[in-house]
């Protein structure tokens, strides 16, 4: 059967991996930093998944951000997912050449010109994720936004899901702007956004602080992974205890054996 | 690190590095190429694949690496190891996008997941699945016989009654995880990104 996957996400800007928290960003460290604190260049087995996002304000240098991208990759048997600004098929096979297996595609899924499709048409519409931030406006329902969280798109984010959801886009992820960071747990009513008849795998995201919150994302029938960006949370044997203790919930995640593989 | 004959084939589309990242890490040094002739006379190759059927076989045929993959292959007896689309390009033929023909390695046709096959499960079918391996499957040789492997993909191959089946995975209903004949193997998930379970692999199919 297909398992759920834990997904840690990492926030890169200009070298330096961010916290965000309400998609203000702040630096925690440079590569050296996050090697030292988490093992994703060694062989993981705490995680499913790398979601590693470019969110430099300002102007990009995807250069620097491939050549992180290959650093981070090297020794890292999980998937990974890498995104930020992506908005030509040129842009997505430099991130597919350097370690990614997947794009993240935001602000361009609001833009209907066709590139969609063209990313569709050259890698398949599996190897895109569609990245959607979404915030609460109390009354005025949820609305989506744009360009780092920082433009809001007319029209109800449930319309916007749906568009999306029916675009050629393999997965959605959906991260929740007023929860990001906080550590309070998800909004598990973003998920009501989803039409019922969603054919997409779901990634639920923001706002994560613990063990629990990872374990309650994943047990909605609704959600095929969870995400976490929190960098302090987890730091050090954070995830790999954060995993046993989701298992122990009774959420079932892939399962490997770390010495069934005897390198001479 | 050992420099080895080993080809992993460019033809613009595959998650290369991800590739190379795990020969690297079972100490081998492989040569990326999109040559013909470095091709044609490879004693192994490697087809990665992230993108789709139709693109490729027009890149693939464009470049004349679709002859070089034969002449090696059936010709020279190479090994190859076909990955996810890399997989679907060795078959018959393709409907993604219209009707293409494959590279005729193996004698199956590649269709899309239909809604009566995986019920209500969704497409594309993405994350870890247990892969249930043959146990003479040589690929799989040390790996559990029900091991997690990565998987991204919204067209599969059908395993009934196909000589050269090595596993199986079940999404709604069976389809066709690896396949191993003589000197062809393929696999349907990313053995790159599949851990311990996917290095054991790769590291197999070098031993071949």
């Amino acid at each position: 059967m297909l398992k759920k996957r834990l997904i840690f996400t990492l926030l890169y800007n200009q070298g330096q991996f961010m916290l965000s928290r309400n998609f203000r960003l702040q630096s925690v460290g440079d590569i050296t930093w996050l090697q030292k604190n988490y093992n994703f260049s060694k062989i993981s087995f705490s995680i499913d998944e790398l979601i590693v996002l470019d969110v430099s304000r300002g102007e990009r240098n995807t250069e620097s951000f491939c050549d992180a991208l290959k650093t981070l990759s090297k020794g890292c048997f999980v998937p990974i997912a890498a995104g930020g600004g992506v908005n030509t098929v040129e842009k997505a096979r430099d991130l597919l050449r350097s370690g990614a297996d997947k794009v993240v595609i935001n602000t361009a899924l609001y833009v209907e010109d066709g590139f969609i499709s063209e990313l569709a048409s050259e890698f398949g519409e599996q190897c895109i994720v569609a990245s959607m931030d979404v915030k609460n406006m109390g009354d005025n329902g949820y609305k989506v936004f744009s360009e780092d969280g920082s433009k809001s798109i007319n029209a109800s984010a449930k319309e916007w899901v749906k568009f999306v959801s029916n675009n050629a886009i393999g997965e959605i992820y959906l991260n929740s702007i007023d929860r990001d960071g906080t550590g309070q747990g998800y909004d598990m009513h973003l998920l009501d956004l989803l039409c019922e008849d969603i054919s997409k795998p779901v990634i639920l995201a923001g706002g994560a602080g613990n063990a629990l919150h990872l374990a309650e994302g994943l047990s909605d029938l609704r959600v095929d992974a969870v995400a976490t960006a929190h960098l302090f949370n987890f730091v050090g044997d954070g995830l790999k205890k954060a995993r046993h203790s989701i298992i122990e919930n009774g959420v079932e995640l892939p399962v490997w054996n770390d010495r069934l593989l005897n390198k001479n | 690190m050992k420099s080895s004959n080993i080809v992993v084939i460019d033809y613009g589309m595959g998650n290369l590095w991800s590739v190379l990242n795990a020969f690297h890490y079972l100490d081998y040094e492989p040569i990326v190429t999109h040559d013909p002739d470095v091709i044609a006379c490879a004693k192994t190759l490697i087809l990665p694949g992230v993108g789709s059927f139709r693109k490729a076989m027009v890149s693939l045929r464009k470049t004349g690496i679709d002859q070089a993959i034969n002449d090696a292959v059936l010709d020279n007896g190479s090994k190859i190891l076909g990955i996810c689309l890399g997989m679907q390009l060795m078959g018959n033929k393709s409907y993604e996008d219209g009707e293409t023909l494959g590279l005729g390695l193996i004698p199956q046709s590649v269709d899309r997941f239909s809604s009566d096959e995986i019920g209500s499960n969704k497409i594309p079918h993405i994350g870890f699945n247990s892969v249930h391996s043959l146990s003479d499957s040589k690929l799989f040789r040390g790996i559990p016989s029900a091991a997690d492997f990565y998987f991204v993909h919204s067209y599969r191959m059908l395993a009934n009654g196909l000589t050269g089946k090595a596993a199986t995975c079940n999404y709604g209903s069976e389809f066709l995880a690896a396949y191993e004949k003589n000197n062809i193997f393929a696999t349907q998930f990313h053995p790159e990104k599949s851990q311990t379970n996917g290095l054991l692999l790769l590291k197999n199919f070098l031993a071949q």
